[in-house]
C-alpha cells in the first residue's frame, strides 16, 4: 500500500485539477488561484519566469503571490494587486485582461499581455486562470507564424 | 454493507457466449446498507435483472447515477419497482447548468426513445442534485464528488458501519497527468476512495488499448492500478469492461492485474475483476451494528 498522507488535505475541486492538467500541458506561464484567491499551482513555464518551479515554492497566500514578478506599467510603477487581470476575474467573477511589464528571475523585463477568467461552476466559483502572452514573443511558447504562443 | 454487481460492462450490453461469466449488462451495483436497505448505484441493464429480484412490498429506493450516459440509465425504464404504485423511487445525480436531473432524464424516459414518460411512472418518483456536503440515507453517509469523465460525472463514497465503498465506474484521473509524481489532493476521486474498504473502478482498457481512446473518459489498467495503489483502497474490482473484451481476455487481464498489484506492493489477491452476480461483503465495524444484524 502506498503512504497516505495521515493529515488529510482537502481535496481540490475537479476544475481546478483538470485546470493544473492543462496548464502543465502548456507552453506559456499560466497562473492558478482558488475561490479565495490563494495561488494554488503555476505551470513550468511560468516558474521559468519566477525563476522557481512551484514545487519548490508551493501555494503563495493572496496578496503575496503578485509580488512574485513584480508587475509595472509603463511608467516603471508598481500595479496594485487588486488591479491585476487575475484578481479581478476571480473577485468579480468575470474576464479580465491587462498589459503589463514584468520582471523575470535573471532581472530581465517582458512586456506581457495578460487574460484571466474566472472557474465558474453550477456550485459557484473556483478560482480563476490565467495566461501571460509575450508582447514581444520571449516568453515561453511560439505560435503558427513564430511570432508568439499558440 | 452487502455489495451485489449487477452489471459491470461499460459503453453498450454486450450478451453473448464470449461474455457468458464477466456479464453483459452494462454499470448497475446494488449496495445493502447494514439496516437492510437498498440502494443502486447507476441503472444500466443490470438493474433491470435487481428489480426482478425484489419483492413488491413497499419500499424506498434510492438510485445513485454518477452521469447520464446511455449505458448508466438504460435500465431504467425496464427497472420493474418503478411501475409499483408502493415505490418511492429517489434518483441523485449531477447537476447541469444545462437542465434539471429530471429534464435530462426525461430526454430518455419519452417518446420516441421510451413508450412511456416520466410523468407516467406509477411510482412516487423524485429527482435530487448531489449536494457537494455529505449527506445521510439511512444509516450511510454518502459524499458524491466530480470526476474526470466526459461531461458532469460523479464518484460515490458510501460510509456505513464503519466499511466504506467507493464506486468510481466511470474514470480517467490521467488524463494528462501523471498518478505517480501528482500531490494526492490534486488527484481527480482521491478523497472518495482514500483507504476506502472497496474500491469499484473503471478499468476499461488495457495498456496496450489506451493511447488510441486517449481522452475517452476511462482509464488504462496501469492507472487503475496506480490510482488504487495511491489512494490505499483495501480492495479493487475492475468494472466497466469494454464491450469487445470478451471472458478470455478478462481473465488475461485479471492476470497482469494481480500480478502487477504485487509488484506495486500490493497485497496478494486484492485486485478482482468484476463479474455480473458477484457478491462481497464488506465487514461491519461498530460493534452496535454488528450485534444489531447480527439479530436480524
Amino acid at each position: 500500500m502506498a503512504n497516505v498522507t495521515q493529515s488529510k488535505v482537502t481535496q481540490k475541486p475537479l476544475e481546478l485539477i483538470l485546470a493544473r492538467n492543462l496548464m502543465s500541458s502548456l507552453s506559456t506561464p499560466a497562473f492558478l488561484v482558488d475561490e479565495g484567491g490563494v495561488l494554488v499551482f503555476y505551470n513550468e513555464a511560468a516558474g521559468i519566469l519566477l525563476g522557481k518551479r512551484f514545487e519548490e515554492l508551493g501555494t503563495v497566500p493572496q496578496r503575496e503571490w503578485g509580488a512574485l514578478f513584480g508587475p509595472f506599467d509603463g511608467d516603471g510603477e508598481a500595479i496594485p494587486y487588486e488591479e491585476l487581470p487575475l484578481v479581478s476575474a476571480v473577485r468579480d467573477g468575470r474576464p479580465a485582461h491587462a498589459e503589463f511589464t514584468v520582471r523575470s528571475a535573471d532581472g530581465a523585463e517582458h512586456r506581457v499581455e495578460a487574460s484571466a477568467f474566472p472557474i465558474l461552476t453550477a456550485h459557484g466559483s473556483r478560482g480563476a486562470l490565467a495566461m501571460l502572452w509575450p508582447s514581444d514573443g520571449s516568453l515561453g511558447g511560439r505560435g503558427a507564424n513564430g511570432a508568439g504562443p499558440a | 454493507m452487502k455489495v451485489k454487481l449487477w452489471g459491470t460492462r461499460g459503453s453498450i450490453p454486450s450478451p453473448g457466449e464470449d461474455t457468458v461469466r464477466y456479464g453483459g449488462n452494462t454499470s448497475c451495483v446494488g449496495v445493502t446498507l447494514s439496516d437492510g436497505s437498498l440502494l443502486a448505484l447507476d441503472a444500466g441493464s443490470g438493474i433491470r435483472n435487481l428489480g426482478l429480484a425484489l419483492d413488491d412490498e413497499p419500499r424506498r429506493l434510492h438510485i445513485l447515477l454518477t452521469h447520464l450516459h446511455l449505458d448508466h440509465i438504460q435500465g431504467l425504464v425496464f427497472f420493474a419497482p418503478a411501475f409499483w404504485p408502493q415505490t418511492e423511487l429517489v434518483i441523485w445525480g449531477p447537476a447541469s447548468p444545462e437542465a434539471s436531473l429530471r429534464d435530462r432524464i426525461a430526454r430518455y424516459i419519452s417518446a420516441p426513445l421510451s413508450p412511456v414518460e416520466v410523468r407516467e411512472l406509477p411510482c412516487d418518483v423524485s429527482f435530487r442534485h448531489c449536494p457537494e456536503a455529505e449527506w445521510e440515507i439511512g444509516p450511510a453517509r454518502i459524499r458524491a464528488a466530480s470526476v474526470t469523465h466526459r461531461g458532469p460525472t460523479l464518484g460515490y463514497r458510501i460510509d456505513d458501519a464503519g466499511s466504506s465503498l467507493a464506486y468510481i465506474p466511470d474514470h480517467e484521473p490521467a488524463l494528462g497527468a501523471d498518478l505517480g509524481a501528482l500531490p494526492e489532493e490534486w488527484i481527480s476521486g482521491f478523497e472518495l476512495a482514500r483507504e476506502a474498504d472497496l474500491l469499484i473502478h473503471d478499468g476499461q482498457y488495457s495498456d496496450e488499448e489506451y493511447p488510441d481512446h486517449l481522452g475517452w473518459g476511462h482509464s488504462a489498467l496501469g492507472d487503475t492500478l496506480r490510482f488504487a495503489h495511491r489512494t490505499s483502497a483495501r480492495r479493487t474490482v475492475l468494472f466497466h469492461h469494454d464491450p469487445t473484451h470478451s471472458d478470455e481476455r478478462l481473465d488475461r487481464l485479471g492476470a497482469e492485474a494481480r500480478q502487477r498489484w504485487v509488484e506495486l506492493g500490493g497485497e496478494e489477491g486484492a485486485v478482482t475483476v468484476g463479474a455480473e452476480g458477484g457478491e462481497l461483503e464488506l465487514p461491519v465495524k461498530t460493534p452496535q451494528i454488528a450485534e444489531a444484524t447480527a439479530a436480524r
